[in-house]
């Protein structure tokens, strides 16, 4: 037993496997904040909410809108510039009608 | 000796204790990491951060903060990466994009002289590496601006702290008011005249062996333009390319590999001067060697 307890401070402790190869869905949350602002960013300029929410789908299976949503709210905690909240939430607005279905947004 | 047998067991067990300690904690559940940077990204998500970071760029024209993000991705060349990226995406043909938008960012790093520009990247994050995991809260406190002009990529490893405080409009508001002016931020051709044919030269130049286009773009003084797409016909295919995807080789430049006994028309996109009957043509060195030359076309806007 004082064996095995040994390997498993070692392994999950003093030496823990390392991730090299992650998703962007691993990424720690103020890293994906700011991947999602670099999506609002473009999106402001780009027009394309097609486009945003394609890049927002490496974040996970959540609905897009969601995802800015956890971003949003991770912003205002840090909290980001104005501005930068302004664009996510432009975002964010957008995607409420947005279907994936119709790859559009909705009247 | 039955004593001295029983150490031996003791050891032994604690050894294959460890063993088995190892195999669970490595292979069987190893310790989920839920929180990793983006320098830890496989392969293909980097590109995928690097072109989001290139189209931010594009968007806002924010320098500054697309090398903070640069820098998080841990690339030992960035501008290298970036151009590599962008050569293998015009290469795929699928996102142009794209690769004007990695090649825009590759020539505003080159432009920018962002070393003496005043950032609050390297402060907020230099708050971020005295603490543990929390970044958040360190990087809400930013004290502004103009130390660690330098910023190494190991300042940046541990935290993204651009989008931090209600500091950072000013702060990049100043930057961008002083800074060398960025290249166009627009993802597409650059609206202006048509350009037109200013030279046509065949060049002889041993050290090119390969038949090369080469294209110059230059705005009505003269300055070199980069993100300009060039489109390259000939019977039976077309090709476009950016200048200012080669830095080294100046912020205009761009050039196409010719095949031999092809008959290439060249022309800025967005209209203006065709130039026709482009072909490969042999040189000759002083000692009777031949090698392929190249043609240099400089196109300006009048």
């Amino acid at each position: 037993m004082l064996g095995v307890g040994a390997g498993l401070l070692y392994g999950w402790v003093v030496n823990p496997v390392k991730y090299v190869d992650t998703t962007p869905a691993k990424l720690r949350s103020d890293y994906q904040a700011d991947y999602i602002l670099m999506v609002a960013e473009a999106y402001q300029s780009e027009g394309d909410l097609d486009l945003a929410a394609r890049r927002l789908a490496v974040l996970g299976d959540s609905p897009p809108a969601e995802i800015v949503r956890q971003a949003m709210i991770l912003a205002a905690q840090i909290p980001y510039a104005d501005s930068d909240q302004e664009l996510l939430s432009q975002l964010a607005s957008a995607l409420q009608t947005w279907s994936p279905s119709l790859g559009g947004a909705q009247p | 000796m039955r004593e001295e047998r029983g150490h031996w067991y003791l050891l032994t067990g604690f050894v294959i204790g460890i063993v088995l300690g190892l195999v669970y904690s490595w292979l069987i559940s190893p310790r989920q990491y839920q929180d990793t940077s983006p320098a830890s990204l496989l392969p293909e998500f980097k590109d995928q951060y690097r072109a989001m970071i290139a189209a931010a760029f594009v968007a806002t024209g924010n320098l500054p903060r697309a090398e903070a993000r640069l820098a998080l991705l841990g690339d030992s060349e960035v501008e290298r990466a970036l151009t590599e990226q962008a050569q293998r995406t015009l290469g795929e043909g699928n996102a142009p994009l794209e690769a004007q938008a990695l090649g825009l960012l590759v020539v505003a790093l080159g432009q920018g002289d962002v070393g003496s520009l005043p950032t609050l990247v390297p402060q907020a994050t230099n708050a971020e590496s005295q603490s543990t995991n929390s970044p958040q809260t360190d990087i809400s406190n930013p004290t502004t601006t103009e130390t660690n002009p330098e910023p190494t990529s190991q300042d940046f490893s541990a935290t993204p702290s651009f989008p931090s405080s209600d500091q950072t409009p000013q702060v990049m508001g100043t930057v961008l008011s002083t800074a060398t002016p960025l290249p166009t931020r627009t993802p597409t051709v650059t609206p202006g005249s048509p350009f037109v044919l200013q030279s046509n030269t065949f060049v002889c130049d041993p050290n090119l062996p390969n038949p090369l286009i080469q294209v110059i773009a230059k705005d009505s003084s003269g300055e070199p333009l980069p993100g300009q797409e060039i489109l390259t016909t000939w019977d039976g295919g077309e090709d476009n390319y950016f200048t200012g995807l080669k830095p080294e080789l100046g912020l205009g430049y761009a050039d196409f590999l010719m095949t031999p006994g092809i008959v290439y028309q060249v022309q800025m996109a967005g209209g203006g001067q065709t130039v026709p009957d482009i072909t490969p043509a042999e040189c000759e060195t002083q000692g009777g060697g031949r090698y392929w030359g190249s043609w240099l076309l400089v196109f300006s806007r009048p």
